[in-house]
């Protein structure tokens, strides 16, 4: 499903070049829930905005559900995303003029549609995660977790190959938290595949198999002493 | 789409109703102030007969030569010998000479008091010339021309006025000393600006009488428009009529636009004609105006107006550029949902248009706000203005769509860079502290 | 202050400054204009006709039915007009100064016809004429009763032996100023000697915008007008012109029904009625000034209070790290005086240019300096004023509660 090869991404300023990814490779399989964890600065967030299509890459290969993705101009990547990819932000980011319904709603206005067709996905989709009764709800007249789930429905209504989700709960108290947690569980049982960024060990527990970056690149957990002897030196800054 | 973007726009101007309203408002009165002096603008200097306006020309003939001061062939007027001799000519499809009289017209009615009429004197050409449309019977013939008869055309007012039974059609009227048989009455006739009387005010209304010119030279009857003489002035007809004064105006119809160069060819040989005979001591200097050029030529816009003009739409720019502060303001303050959108798949061209959806809300929504301040600017320039302009403003179908049309244009003029940048914005959501 | 830091915020927000400074520019640029253009018009407005306004009031007469003995007819006008009381005098004439409409002469120094004429007006005046209007002569004298000829319309006209002209046409056709004596010429034929000259006599079309003649270039030539059409200039006591305006009409109504007056105005009815257009203009102008201002300043204070909403965090910060509410307030001055400095600089120039533009274009002078200054001023001490209230907002942020959140910043 998600594929990195020797992936590499530079940030290059006037002065100072920075690796924030090298020499990255990730296989993901479908219908996996994998967790990729990291200390802060580690590369994990950079790894994400390039799964999903919202970077360029400087060396490398990705490939998504079998597809190349390099040399897509912006207009493709923006379908590829709106198709393939669904998105769970930390800070659910709903629009806050919409409704329920509305939001999840979003994107699926950015694809030829028939109103029947967007109509029942947002209803399967608000089925899915259990707030079919607050489709005509804002926002703001939801709680943390309610608003999380409206945003996975979000993700959900488009029929994504893959999930990509960046410290869903971070914003959540502990109860709404299992709630959500609960809810990826039960979608990576209906077959979906699940990317999943997060700094929490016991999060991360909960995925299939557990991915660590440090440095830019991706630490074989099963060897970590091997880690600090074969460290590759820090480039010069 | 059309319609999502639309409802998402209403949402979200109403969700910052402040500064959407300070864009309306902005934007409207910007809108209102302009389309208040355009409409003075447009009244004043339009084409009053676009059917014809390239065909119907007026003449001007140099009789003065160059050694004579102020000689521009400006004005409209030419002398009486000149007009004549065209007139005679009858090179055009139709021609005449005029000017305008004054008259006191007597009512029939015991112990009426006389009031001043406005007159115009011309061929039986010049009512089909100038389309003129008649209530009641018609034109003159030729043949009254000729036999220098005693008829008049009334003005719907004059003929209202005098007959309000509506039986103004073969009765007669005293006008000055004299008695005239009506021969026909106009309808109200709206022919704004008066292009072939350019000495007197150009915006007066219809005349109220019409009359032979040959029957008003008869009577010796003298202009009341302007009239420029190189020479002495003559004070009297006959001599007005033999002198190189300019008091009188010709007008020519031609069968198309294409003509003109065949006439003014005749014009020139007249020219060399009056040389030949010693009257002209000059080249040729002749001119050809069709009715554009003539109003043109004549900068019939007063200079007040055109700095008035000046002055809205530089307003209106003030208000266009605040507004596209505005819009930058708004938009940028939802950046992150824009971020968002961009994320869950939107394209650039999505977002841009989505930009220029609410830019279209807020345009039609200044539209007609600025349409209703356009009406009170109106009322108040019809206040301010002389009676002969304020006479011209009113609010029609033209004026409305185009100040609807004015602000929707110049509300999306004003988003563009808004919508643009807005639309490059990378597709992200937030970052978390690292 | 330390302005670069300032500078360099300003720079990541190019696009709203831009903005903004424009806004100042283009305000500058038409308040100044149009300041310029209203003082030139109310200065063409307050010139003097050279009458004695407040006591005058005009009738334009055009009699009708029989047309014999118009002399004697009026003449009766005039003893009935100067019977009423209160009146101190009338005169019927051809025209009068602000009318709108009258005859004009070519004049010259001597009688070749290709000598360059200057265009005047020409008013038929009697003795009692100069009196009545309340010209004043600085030079020579007033006609005498039997150099008054009747002038009958419709007769060949020969020129008089004699004229009054205005301080101005003797100027200009004597510019060493010996006009007094002086033959001019208003025909071939015979030469006009100069024997009076007025201080001011403005000619009726002197309110004219386009005037191709000098607006004082009069000259009054002793004759008494017969025509059909004549005008009637009555002289009052002091405050009864108005009164006295319609008993006159009535008056003379009531010797000879036939005739038609109109246009009967007191003098200031005139003067209102002929500089029509400037006050319409005027009044346009300042109009559109004010609602301008006003439009400007709200643009300000939008889009400052925006940046204020999207610096919190900053803010809050510098809060904290000690600067004082004045610190937080004085820095939003100076950045608005730095955007307002250099849209003021805009400004001028395209004030200056837009001005050039209009005296090339539209025939408008030159405007003064003055004007560029003040308009500056006014803008900018309103931009100030506008970003008072985001300013002070800003100031009274709590320094804690400004650290929360990101906004990603477009422009």
């Amino acid at each position: 499903m998600l594929k990195m090869t020797h992936l590499s991404k530079v940030y290059r300023t006037e002065v100072v070049e920075t690796y924030a990814l090298r020499d990255f490779s990730i296989h993901v399989k479908e219908g996996e829930f994998v967790a990729v964890t990291g200390p802060s600065g580690s590369g994990k967030t950079t790894f994400l905005t390039i799964a999903g299509l919202l970077e360029e890459f400087t060396g490398g290969q990705y490939q998504l559900d079998g597809a190349d993705v390099h040399g897509l101009n912006d207009n493709q990547r923006s379908r590829l995303r709106n198709q393939k990819i669904g998105f769970i932000f930390q800070s659910f980011n709903l629009i806050p003029d919409l409704n329920v319904f509305d939001n999840v709603d979003v994107p699926l206005r950015y694809r030829r549609l028939p109103g029947a067709e967007r109509r029942r996905r947002i209803n399967e989709a608000l089925e899915r995660v259990g707030l079919s009764a607050r489709s005509k709800h804002y926002p703001a007249e939801l709680s943390g977790g309610q608003q999380q789930r409206v945003a996975i429905a979000r993700a959900l209504a488009g029929g994504p190959r893959l999930l990509l989700a960046d410290e869903p709960t971070g914003n959540l108290d502990t109860q709404m938290a299992r709630g959500v947690m609960q809810l990826l569980e039960e979608l990576h049982r209906d077959g979906a595949t699940i990317v999943m960024v997060t700094h929490d060990p016991e999060l991360a527990a909960r995925a299939q198999r557990e991915v660590r970056i440090v440095d830019g690149q991706v630490i074989d957990l099963a060897v970590p002493t091997r880690l600090v002897e074969n460290a590759a030196p820090r480039p010069a800054v | 789409m059309l319609k999502y973007n639309i409802g998402l726009a209403l949402r979200a101007l109403r969700r910052n109703a402040v500064v959407t309203a300070l864009m309306v408002i902005a934007v409207s009165v910007g809108i209102g102030a302009s389309m208040t002096v355009l409409t003075a603008l447009r009244a004043m200097s339009a084409d009053p007969i676009p059917a014809k306006s390239d065909r119907l020309f007026s003449v001007r003939i140099d009789n003065w030569g160059p050694d004579v001061p102020n000689n521009a062939l400006l004005s409209d007027l030419l002398s009486y010998p000149d007009a004549m001799a065209l007139m005679r000519a009858h090179k055009g499809l139709r021609q005449s000479v005029m000017y305008a009289p004054v008259f006191s017209v007597t009512p029939q009615t015991a112990n009426a008091i006389p009031f001043t009429a406005t007159a115009r004197a011309a061929y039986s050409d010049f009512f089909a010339m100038f389309d003129v449309p008649f209530a009641a019977g018609g034109p003159w013939t030729q043949a009254d021309d000729d036999a220098r008869a005693k008829v008049v055309v009334l003005g719907a007012r004059m003929a209202q006025r005098l007959f309000p039974a509506g039986d103004a059609l073969g009765r007669s009227v005293m006008l000055g000393d004299g008695s005239y048989r009506i021969v026909g009455v106009l309808a109200q006739w709206k022919f704004q600006p008066r292009v072939y009387d350019l000495s007197s005010r150009l915006y007066q209304q219809t005349e109220d009488v019409f009359l032979p010119l040959t029957t008003a030279a008869d009577r010796k009857l003298l202009s009341m428009g302007g009239s420029y003489c190189s020479t002495a002035a003559a004070h009297d007809f006959a001599s007005m009529s033999r002198s190189e004064c300019r008091w009188v105006e010709f007008w020519v119809e031609l069968s198309s636009a294409a003509q003109k160069p065949a006439y003014l060819e005749f014009l020139n040989d007249y020219s060399a004609q009056q040389r030949r005979i010693g009257r002209f001591h000059w080249p040729a200097n002749v001119a050809l105006l069709d009715v554009n050029q003539t109003l043109r030529a004549e900068h019939i816009v007063p200079g007040e107006m055109k700095i008035a003009t000046l002055a809205a739409f530089g307003f209106l720019l003030v208000c266009l550029v605040n507004a596209t502060g505005l819009m930058l303001a708004r938009l940028s303050s939802r950046a992150t949902e824009f971020s968002v959108r961009r994320a869950l798949g939107a394209s650039k061209a999505q977002i841009f248009v989505q930009c220029l959806a609410e830019a279209t809300v807020v345009g039609m929504s200044g539209g007609l706000l600025g349409l209703g301040l356009t009406v009170l600017g109106l009322a108040f320039e019809r206040a301010i203005l002389r009676e002969d302009y304020s006479r011209l403003i009113s609010l029609n179908l033209d004026t409305v769509v185009t100040t609807l049309g004015l602000a929707l244009l110049a509300v999306l003029i004003a988003a563009l860079y808004p919508a643009w940048r807005t639309s490059r914005l990378a597709p992200a959501w937030n970052l978390k502290a690292e | 202050m330390d302005i670069i830091p300032i500078l360099r915020a300003l720079g990541r927000r190019k696009v709203g400054a831009l903005l903004i400074a424009l806004q100042v520019a283009l305000t500058i640029a038409l308040l100044a204009n149009s300041l310029s253009v209203v003082q030139q018009r109310i200065a063409h407005m307050q010139r003097p006709s050279g009458l004695d306004e407040a006591d005058l009031f005009t009738l334009s007469n055009q009699f009708a039915g029989s047309m014999a003995d118009l002399s004697a007819r009026i003449r009766s006008d005039l003893a009935q007009l100067r019977a009423i009381p209160g009146v101190v005098d009338a005169v019927a004439v051809n025209s009068f100064p602000l009318r709108g409409y009258g005859g004009s002469t070519g004049v010259t120094r001597t009688p070749d016809p290709k000598a360059g004429s200057l265009n005047a007006a020409e008013y038929a005046a009697t003795d009692r004429t100069l009196a009545t209007w309340g010209l004043r002569l600085i030079a020579g004298r007033n006609f005498r009763a039997a150099e008054v000829s009747e002038f009958h319309a419709g007769e060949s006209y020969a020129p008089p032996a004699v004229a009054i002209v205005s301080q101005a046409l003797a100027k200009a056709l004597f510019p060493h100023g010996d006009a007094l004596g002086q033959n001019i010429f208003l025909t071939t034929t015979a030469p006009t000697r100069i024997i009076g000259i007025v201080a001011r006599a403005q000619t009726p079309w002197a309110a004219n915008e386009s005037a191709m003649f000098g607006a004082e270039y009069s000259l009054l030539e002793p004759m008494q007008l017969v025509s059909p059409g004549i005008a009637y200039v009555v002289r009052t006591q002091p405050g009864r012109s108005t009164a006295l305006l319609p008993v006159a009409q009535q008056q003379l109504y009531a010797l000879d029904r036939v005739r038609i007056l109109s246009d009967a105005q007191t003098f200031p009815q005139t003067r209102a009625e002929q500089y029509r257009s400037d006050r319409s203009l005027a009044l346009i102008l300042v109009v559109v000034c004010l609602l301008m201002l006003v439009v400007t300043a709200c643009g300000i204070v939008a889009l400052t209070t925006y940046w204020v909403v999207q610096r919190r965090r900053y803010i809050g910060m510098r809060r904290a790290l000690g600067a004082r509410r004045a610190d937080i307030l004085q820095y939003f001055h100076v950045e608005n005086l730095l955007i307002g400095g250099a849209g003021g600089a805009l400004g001028i120039a395209l004030a200056l240019g837009a001005n050039a533009w209009l005296a090339v274009n539209l025939e408008t002078t030159r405007m003064n300096a003055t004007y560029v200054l003040v308009g500056t001023l006014v803008v900018m001490a309103l931009s100030q004023a506008a970003v008072l209230w985001p300013a002070l907002r800003a100031a009274a942020l709590a320094p804690a509660a400004a650290i929360r959140g990101h906004q990603v910043e477009i422009s």
